[in-house]
């Protein structure tokens, strides 16, 4: 049996969707299928394919909207140093070469205006993504768990679907707009079916991109679906350990930083305690809170944005989202921890 | 003069956020609490835009108070979002956006750029 050759994975992030769809049909025949090329209108929609999905080479326009190429190459520097990174423009100009191989693109490149021009960008850029870096330090572990991985996507209002699996069972849970609202596992769907992912002992689990369920089992806060699945669990007899599964390499890209519920408040909106852990001062947040709602209500006498929804408080080592409404208070922390 | 120079590039820096689809207002706070720059659309009139810059940047100051030191805070309304954040040279930036725009979109990148732009070189 032959093992396939290795796929390159190779992002470019173009606002000129046509330039794109032409680069991904001549690379993709002209790599005879060892590049698997994936293109992002945007820096935003870029960043969150890099979260979901581990590449080789990201190539990217200068000229693009809102956040230019700069920009953005000083930040897929900082936040990924390994991966390798190109620049593209359609209007090259010694200081704009120098710029960005500044911010840390390893190739500076002119669009080309013919088919021979592209076939050079194409070799170059190839030489690019089968140079091999010296190796050097790698290694990172896995330590982030469902419950907090599903809190961070609800306390974001992402829209995803986690997919869950070990060797006994396999299920999807689906977040749309911070809202759970389906999930399923083998037979079972609905709040079953998100206990019993929940509880499982090992395994892995990838966020995939949103998409609509085919229907919808799951209704009422994160927050009560989290408790109350903390509360079975607690409940439960301990589930049979599980050998642990490899990390994907996605997973192993992701997961360079540990992040825990640090503590969790909710409070009904008069402010009587509903629900408090590792709160140290339950008294002192509940009052947080209130000043949160104070503050709130007067930007919204100053400018017509509408009703309050939430504070996001950005630590440097974790974060914390704050909510006042009439009818509840809840403040959660978490705490992330850098795994190198 | 230094001042000037550094003033420029940071009023570059905020003219290219002002670019942003859906921003509709931006500064900078300077230590001496001199703000460099604002832009302005009509959601936003330059006295309320003060005013709640003023108030926000106050804010941080409520969470010291409270344990916490945040590197940038997010108000979240039913049409916007603001964001406030501080680099330990004591600049202070603020960012208005309409919610779900473009600028909305990307307001970690524009504030993760601000808090690492180097004002030296």
């Amino acid at each position: 049996m032959t093992t396939p050759a290795k796929q390159h994975q190779i992002l470019f992030v173009d606002d000129e969707t046509d330039f794109l769809e032409t680069l991904r049909a001549l690379f993709t025949a002209w790599s005879k299928n060892t590049w698997h090329i994936e293109g992002a209108a945007s820096a935003d929609r870029a960043l969150e394919i890099l979260k979901t999905r581990a590449f080789d080479l990201v190539v990217v326009d200068v000229n693009m909207p809102v956040l230019d190429g700069e920009q953005f190459l000083r930040i897929l520097a900082r936040r990924y140093p390994d991966l390798k990174k190109a620049a593209i423009t359609g209007y090259a100009t010694e200081e704009r070469r120098a710029a960005c191989l500044a911010s840390g693109a390893e190739l500076f490149i002119e669009k080309p205006r013919t088919a021979e021009g592209l076939k050079s960008i194409f070799v170059m850029l190839d030489e690019l993504v089968t140079w091999k870096q010296q190796p050097g330090f790698q290694g990172m572990l896995r330590r982030v768990g469902l419950p907090d991985v599903i809190q961070m996507e609800c306390l974001g209002r992402n829209s995803s679907i986690l997919e869950v699996q070990n060797r006994q069972l396999s299920g999807r849970i689906y977040i749309e707009d911070g809202w759970i609202i389906h999930a399923v596992a083998g037979e079972a769907t609905g709040e079953a079916a998100f206990q019993k992912l929940l509880s499982l002992a090992g395994g892995g689990f990838q966020l995939q991109p949103f998409e609509p369920p085919q229907q919808r089992t799951i209704e009422g806060q994160w927050e009560f679906l989290l408790m109350e699945a903390a509360r079975v669990h607690d409940e439960s007899p301990p589930a049979p350990a599980i050998e642990p599964e490899p990390p994907s390499v996605a997973e192993t890209q992701a997961a360079t930083f540990s992040v825990r519920v640090a503590e969790t408040l909710i409070c009904s909106g008069d402010g009587t305690l509903l629900y408090q852990w590792q709160c140290a001062d339950v008294n002192a947040r509940i009052a947080l809170l209130h000043e949160i709602a104070q503050q709130a209500a007067r930007v919204g006498e100053l400018l017509p944005l509408g009703k309050f929804d939430r504070l996001e408080i950005q630590l440097s080592a974790g974060r914390a989202v704050a909510q006042a409404q009439p009818d509840r208070l809840v403040f959660v922390q978490i705490a992330t921890e850098n795994g190198n | 003069m230094e001042t000037d120079r550094v003033n420029d590039k940071l009023q570059q820096w905020l003219d290219r956020c002002a670019l942003a689809t859906g921003m509709f207002g931006c500064s900078i706070r300077l230590p001496d609490g001199v703000w460099i720059s604002h832009n302005f659309n009509d959601l936003c009139p330059p006295t309320a835009f003060d005013e709640i810059l003023r108030r926000l940047a106050d804010a941080l100051s409520t969470f010291s108070a409270h344990g916490f030191a945040p590197r940038w805070l997010t108000w979240t309304f039913e049409k916007g979002r603001l964001r406030v954040a501080r680099r330990p040279d004591g600049l202070l930036l603020a960012l208005a956006s309409r919610r779900d725009s473009a600028a909305a979109n990307n307001l970690d990148l524009f504030t993760e750029d601000f808090l690492t732009l180097d004002l030296k070189s």
